[in-house]
């Protein structure tokens, strides 16, 4: 046999280092279990609570200002980080596609208040509470702006955490292995010992849901409140949310709602499912109003939400999904019980959380 | 290439801009990009383009030592100066490396050494404080670690165009026998260098490194 020139040799290497790499990726993407969310895009009243409760949970340090771990935006509206649709990322197929590095003002940096002028200066008649600067956008500029025309305009909240990705892009494309799912759970994490701050995570995650810690110099993110789950609370995010629409649970658990709602109803469907990361978050698609025509009467032929639009959201399977539950609704309209829509009305708060029905105020505060 | 002995104190040839290194020949290295094919990302591979990675594509190197440290200039031009203080997520800082086997044996400078053989990597950045540098080992892409201390100092400048950094340490640091390599008057080492343009984004294996190890010949 000819011996290998050079440049073969070379090619031959780069083929075991990339088979090294595959399977190194592949073990830390390996989990026994997955814990996912679902969330009812028709219950959301758009309070911000849950954005809340996580940003006084986890995010409160100096380098995490402008991060909002969980956001709600508007929908159709341009979303947090501005323009986060249009950045690329994710995978075509198999292969990884660019993604473009959201900057801070595409997030919304933290505002400055003029608290002490307003409170304590003694102007509080006179000077008006405002950001200081003239910013021109943040995590939820765009809130009840929508769509469509009036009288048929709409809008709908979409709530947003990392998905904790099955094939997650952020962890295909650190080069240091320092992203990894929790064996136990599926959870994704930043290694933050490992993490070196180079955020070829934020390029290739598709939502855009990393953030960059200038002071720690490492990339950062929704961690699922896993120190929670560990004592069997739910999320701070579910568990404050007033709405009753955010469901945790495992997602192979028969018995709890994810399962249902997702596997066995199939009402519930993944944000942009095209992008290839296959997300463990998922959403029950909103119900359109009722369209009004031109003489002001109501259209029931054509969904006030525009099926495109939903299809560009959630894909294709949003129109059986709508259809299963008009259905539905049709079926207790006419008297009948609807185990789907029991299931989502949520007549008792502990059937949202599936194992993790814990009192937060039992377990120990996280140390500062 | 050479590393002279010279006198000096380490605080007087930390400084780029010290009188002594007009008298120490450069040694013109030519750099090219990191082999893509290598990267240990398929996102790296898919989203980067080799022709366009590894801005810089010439590093003058310069090398003495006093008898107790050694000491390393290195120079390249570069049209900004990116980025002191990286406060956004869109900023990365010049930095450059110098990389040395920790051991003796052969180790593939391209990979950044081997489980057998690892490689020392000495990293300045930018955005670091003053005079600070790292001491990393690696076993290998995307292996580096920091160690806990670092024996290493860096001092950068940037001027019309030209960043001068001189990384500086005592020859011998017996504390990090592991961590470091070990260098004495009489003795040669293998080194290689690394140059990152902050400025076009580039971090981690996306760099230019000088291709091959050199000899580096400690004078006695």
């Amino acid at each position: 046999m000819a011996e290998m020139t050079d440049e073969e040799k070379k090619a031959q290497r780069a083929k075991e280092l990339a088979a090294e790499a595959k399977s190194v990726k592949a073990q830390l993407k390996q989990c026994d279990r997955q814990v996912a969310m679902v969330f009812d895009l028709n219950k959301c009243l758009g309070c911000q609570t849950c954005v809340i409760a996580c940003k006084t949970q986890w995010t409160r340090d100096e380098g995490m200002e402008y991060m909002w771990w969980a956001t709600v935006n508007t929908q159709p509206g341009k979303g947090t980080p501005r323009d986060w649709q249009q950045m690329g990322g994710g995978f075509r197929g198999e292969e990884p596609r660019a993604g473009q590095l959201p900057s801070k003002k595409d997030f919304g940096e933290a505002w400055d208040f003029n608290y002490e002028e307003v409170f304590y200066g003694g102007k509080g008649n006179t000077v008006h509470l405002k950001p200081s600067g003239d910013p021109d956008w943040g995590p939820n500029w765009d809130e009840d702006q929508g769509g469509g025309k009036y009288p048929n305009s709409f809008y709908f909240y979409l709530q947003r955490i990392c998905n904790h990705c099955t094939n997650p892009a952020c962890l295909e494309a650190c080069p240091r292995n320092a992203i990894y799912k929790r064996k136990e759970d599926g959870i994704v994490l930043i290694n933050q010992d490992r993490c070196k701050g180079y955020r070829f995570c934020m390029e290739a995650c598709p939502y855009k849901k990393i953030y960059f810690n200038h002071v720690t110099q490492t990339s950062q993110k929704c961690i699922f409140c896993y120190p929670r789950l560990e004592k069997g609370v739910a999320n701070a995010c579910a568990r404050q949310c007033p709405g009753r629409l955010r469901f945790v649970g495992y997602l192979d658990d028969e018995n709890g709602p994810i399962y249902k709602l997702v596997k066995k109803w199939k009402v519930a469907l993944p944000l942009h499912p095209d992008r290839g990361t296959q997300p463990n978050v998922y959403y029950v698609p909103p119900i359109s109003p009722p369209r009004i025509d031109e003489q002001g009467n109501l259209d029931l032929t054509k969904p006030r939400i525009p099926t495109e639009y939903l299809k560009f959201l959630f894909g294709d399977d949003v129109e059986p999904v709508l259809e299963t539950l008009k259905a539905e609704m049709a079926k207790t309209k006419a008297g009948g019980k609807s185990e789907i829509l029991d299931t989502l009305i949520v007549y008792e708060w502990k059937t949202l959380f599936g194992p993790f029905t814990n009192d937060p105020a039992t377990i120990a505060p996280r140390k500062a | 290439m050479q590393c002279t002995k010279v006198s000096g104190t380490a605080d007087q040839l930390l400084d780029p801009a010290a009188a002594v290194w007009a008298g120490v020949p450069a040694e013109t290295l030519t750099m090219a990009a990191t082999p893509l094919a290598n990267q240990p990302s398929e996102y790296i591979k898919a989203s980067r383009d080799e022709k366009v990675i590894g801005k810089c594509r010439s590093l003058n190197v310069q090398s003495v030592h006093n008898g107790t440290d050694v000491f390393f200039r290195l120079s390249w031009g570069d049209e900004s100066e990116n980025d002191k203080e990286v406060v956004d997520t869109s900023m990365f800082p010049d930095g450059c490396g110098v990389l040395m086997p920790v051991a003796s044996g052969d180790t593939p400078i391209e990979e950044m050494g081997s489980k057998d053989v690892p490689v020392n990597a000495w990293f300045w950045r930018a955005n670091y404080k003053k005079d600070e540098a790292r001491n990393t080992i690696a076993r290998g892409l995307g292996t580096t670690e920091f160690s806990k201390t670092s024996p290493i100092r860096a001092r950068g400048a940037w001027l019309s165009g030209v960043w001068n950094v001189v990384f500086t340490r005592p020859l011998s640091v017996p504390e990090q026998e592991k961590e470091a390599v070990q260098l004495a008057p009489g003795k040669t080492a293998k080194v290689g260098f690394a140059v990152w343009d902050g400025g076009s984004g580039e971090r981690a294996g996306v760099k230019s490194f000088s291709k091959e190890w050199r000899d580096l010949a400690i004078q006695a």
